[in-house]
């Protein structure tokens, strides 16, 4: 048994109730980031901290004496002497100060965790935490695991994940480069595709960097649906019907201004087709100067004609828009998507603004979808698997001036919820994305930030308080990220699983169940 | 009569300050000091640190004062350092003592060194007293080889009888042991100037501004009944001051100084011996502490019947009264 105060890391003395500060020994090793607990042996509660800040003490309180003590080190030093003085008895003389968020405490059965609103006794211990700290976690790590219970430095053998259901209340990925965003969103994906039919995901991916990677997938050729731009192996034309389009797609994916606007209204009144089918005969209009004094009455400028003509025919010159509504995959994806599949859309080679174009048709449709059966038929929506649409850049469409009434991003946002169908906003810069609409993101993933301006933002809307983590924010290796959602009663630090690794632990899918053999006699009379 | 300008204090302090070298030097605190007719620093050079230190200092405060009548506490620590790990560190028992309208009389009287009636009894000499009870104590429970060292100096306070330390300083070399002072801020003097500034200045020039040095200042005359031998030493290369250190007269001091060098290495106080800043920090009385005793003290007013209002009338600070004014 070990003796009352072994394993110490630290004895707690100030603050109030929501931080702690305790003071540990000179050489002890913390870290931003880290979990701790304050054991409380008067009241039997152990107190949870996260080490927010981590400075040097000493007992001597002379203003500069350890400027003085460093000095005369480095004069040492820089003679060429090192050495040549020490600091006696520095265990006892320095000392390190770390300042603590208090997460909240275990009461004393370890039953229950309850968020903080008292103090700790003074001076009580501070130790490394203890597996079953954790356990009033597990309920609330949800369904789609994601990785690792990170404690500082060290990962703890605790899975990490969110609820499939938190799809729908919109989830929020943020990192700068290279930080892990791409293997997030696969780790999540691989997530939805083991989950059997109970959450759909539909991935636009703009680099092409997702399909073979989530092909590897054991459950890839059951759960996987990929359809692409172009021609590859063991994908579906992504083809998109010009007559399902919108004017409100065009709207969201290209910038127009009020004229141009004014001037894509003319022509669907004047063409009166199905969706943008009219953009097809528009873009072979030669005589644009003639076509507008006679079609259109000279009611639209030339120059903005010309601006909408030539994008018109940029349109309908991709490769992944038809002009055959019957070859459109829109119904396709919804089917898939209601099966509870990922869709991968592989748009590589269309330009961002096509991208867009492409995301907010499907977006759209399944909005549609989900909404008019919600309306229709509840039992049948209940039925319906929550479907998130994952999309890059997030940023080009939730942004404050992209909030507008013909955009669909912002109105999934606001409205998805209630129809389970939620958004996945990847984003290395979230500075950039309306302020209310990220308020409508529940679930965030956090991980290396180094844009303080990105990070303020992220305090002002996540649904824990991630105030106090800016420096761990800033730290953050490639793969740590902190996930903050109201399940979880604080942000928890996690390590990202390697993708890699999910799809080597992967247990094989689950065996198809046999067809029943045809019942001969049945067809003989 | 000229009234006292600052111009002309200014002036011959700086006739003070500016003395040379041919200035004789004296202490105006140590008339029993017989000084060196020239005083010239040598190199030191840094020896081996002691195995076991001894290192002793008093600390006192004002807990209560009613001007009339104080209550002061003192208290002497010590620390033990065995080969260079501090092994105990002794604050020293609280002493409470009443001074004013007649009362140091007892506490003089309570000392037991026979403090003459007529002599002036204040807190330096109730704070020595138990100091140099400290450094008894310590010498009698040193190893051969040990060192024992005190902040001041070795000639006590002029009210404490010589032959009470000639006998300890004695005991202490029967039993190898070596009693030594360090003194941060003498008064020794040459023509008026401070001297340690003077030789830290001369040997700066001398020997480089790196040098360890030392330098024989004075020995206790004869007739005072002990053998003290007082030098002036800089005793680590980035010292900022050298300081003066009172050694037993039988001593060789060069060796003694080189080893008390080697326990002047620590980089916040380079150039003074560690083990005394852990007394110092051990033997002092901060605020917090005369705090506690001041409400044991009333604590033992209420009991004997006192009145909260005579006692808050009597301790009262009235100049803090005047300054808010």
């Amino acid at each position: 048994m070990n003796a009352p105060g072994a394993g110490s890391r630290g004895r707690l003395f100030g603050k109030n109730v929501l931080e702690a500060v305790f003071r540990a020994s000179p050489d002890e090793d913390l870290f931003l980031g880290e979990l701790l607990v304050g054991v409380d042996d008067a009241t039997g509660r152990r107190y949870l901290f996260r080490v927010v800040d981590v400075t040097y003490g000493s007992e001597h309180r002379e203003p500069g004496w350890a400027e003085r003590v460093a000095g005369t080190l480095l004069s040492d030093d820089a003679r060429g002497e090192a050495g040549g003085h020490r600091l006696h008895e520095q265990s006892r003389r320095t000392y390190r100060v770390a300042t603590c968020r208090c997460l909240g405490y275990l009461t004393p059965d370890g039953a229950d965790f309850r968020k903080p609103k008292s103090l700790p006794t003074q001076f009580s211990r501070v130790v490394s935490p203890e597996p079953a700290d954790f356990d009033f976690l597990r309920t609330r790590m949800g369904d789609l695991p994601v990785g690792r219970l990170r404690s500082g430095e060290t990962t703890v053998d605790f899975e990490v994940g969110i609820p499939g259901t938190s799809l729908a209340t919109h989830v929020g990925v943020f990192a700068t480069t290279g930080m892990g965003k791409s293997n997030l969103v696969k780790v999540l994906a691989a997530g939805v595709m083991q989950r059997q039919g109970g959450y759909g995901l539909l991935v636009v991916d703009p680099h092409g960097e997702y399909r073979g990677e989530l092909a590897r997938h054991p459950w890839a050729s059951d759960r996987l649906r990929t359809y692409a731009n172009r021609r590859l192996p063991n994908t579906s034309a992504l083809k998109i019907g010009l007559g399902e389009l919108a004017v409100d797609d065009l709207r969201t994916a290209y910038e127009w201004s009020r004229p141009q606007e004014e001037a894509l209204f003319e022509l669907e009144r004047h063409y009166r087709a199905d969706g943008l089918s009219w953009l097809l005969e528009f873009s072979h209009v030669d005589d644009l100067a003639g076509f507008r004094d006679v079609e259109l009455n000279g009611r639209v400028a030339l120059n903005t004609l010309q601006v909408v003509h030539r994008r018109a025919c940029r349109i309908v010159s991709l490769p992944c828009i038809a002009t055959d509504a019957s070859v459109s995959v829109g119904a396709a994806v919804l089917r898939d998507l209601r099966e509870g599949k990922v869709v991968l859309l592989d748009v590589g080679g269309l330009g961002s603004t096509e991208e867009v174009l492409v995301a907010s048709h499907l977006t759209r449709r399944v909005l549609d979808e989900w909404s008019a059966v919600y309306l229709e038929d509840d039992e049948a929506h209940k039925r319906l698997p929550v479907v998130a649409v994952v999309l890059e850049e997030a940023q080009r469409v939730l942004s404050a001036n992209k909030d507008r009434e013909s955009n669909v991003f912002p109105r999934v946002a606001r409205e998805g919820r209630k129809f389970n169908v939620g958004l996945c906003a990847v984003t290395q810069q979230p500075k950039l994305l309306d302020g209310e609409l990220l308020s409508q993101f529940n679930t965030f993933f956090v991980l290396g930030l180094a844009d303080e301006k990105d990070r303020t933002i992220l305090r002002s809307s996540s649904k824990q308080d991630i105030s106090a983590l800016g420096p761990e924010i800033q730290t953050l290796m490639p793969g740590e990220c902190l996930v903050a959602n109201l399940e979880a009663p604080f942000a928890v630090p996690a390590k990202v699983h390697l993708y890699a690794d999910v799809v080597r632990a992967c247990p094989p899918p689950p065996a198809r169940r046999p067809l029943a053999p045809p019942n001969v006699a049945a067809f003989v009379d | 009569m000229a009234s006292p300008s600052l111009a002309a204090a200014a002036e011959r302090l700086a006739v003070l300050l500016s003395a040379g070298a041919p200035a004789p030097v004296r202490d105006p605190d140590g008339p029993d000091l017989e000084f060196e007719a020239v005083v010239t620093p040598r190199p030191l050079a840094r020896g081996a640190a002691p195995p076991e230190v001894w290192a002793v200092d008093g600390g006192q405060a004002t807990v209560a004062d009613a001007r009339s009548v104080q209550l002061l506490v003192t208290r002497a620590a010590r620390a033990r350092f065995l080969g260079g790990e501090c092994v105990l560190e002794d604050e020293g028992q609280l002493r409470a003592w009443l001074v004013g309208c007649g009362e140091e009389r007892v506490a003089a009287a309570s000392l037991g060194l026979g403090v003459a009636a007529d002599a002036a009894v204040d807190v330096n000499l109730l704070r020595d007293a138990g100091e140099w009870e400290a450094v008894a104590r310590s010498v009698e429970e040193a190893s051969a080889g040990a060192y024992v060292l005190v902040d001041g100096d070795l000639r006590p306070d002029l009210r404490i009888p010589g032959e009470r330390v000639a006998t300890l300083l004695a005991g202490a070399a029967e039993r190898g042991v070596i009693v030594l002072s360090v003194t941060k801020h003498s008064s020794l003097a040459r023509g008026g100037a401070p001297l340690l500034v003077q030789l830290e200045l001369e040997a700066s020039a001398h020997f480089g501004d790196r040098a360890l040095w030392w330098a024989p200042l004075a020995r206790t005359k004869p007739a005072s009944g002990f053998d003290v031998q007082v030098v002036a030493a800089r005793l680590d290369p980035d010292a900022r001051f050298a300081f003066r250190v009172d050694l037993p007269g039988w001593l060789d001091p060069e060796p003694v100084l080189g080893a008390l060098s080697a326990l002047c290495d620590d980089a916040a106080f380079p150039g003074y011996p560690y083990p005394l800043t852990v007394a110092d920090r051990l033997a002092a009385c901060p605020s917090w502490l005369r705090h506690d005793v001041r409400l044991d003290l009333d604590d033992h007013l209420d009991v004997a019947g006192v009145p909260l209002e005579v006692r808050e009338r009597a301790f009262a600070d009235r100049h803090r009264l005047m300054e808010r004014a």
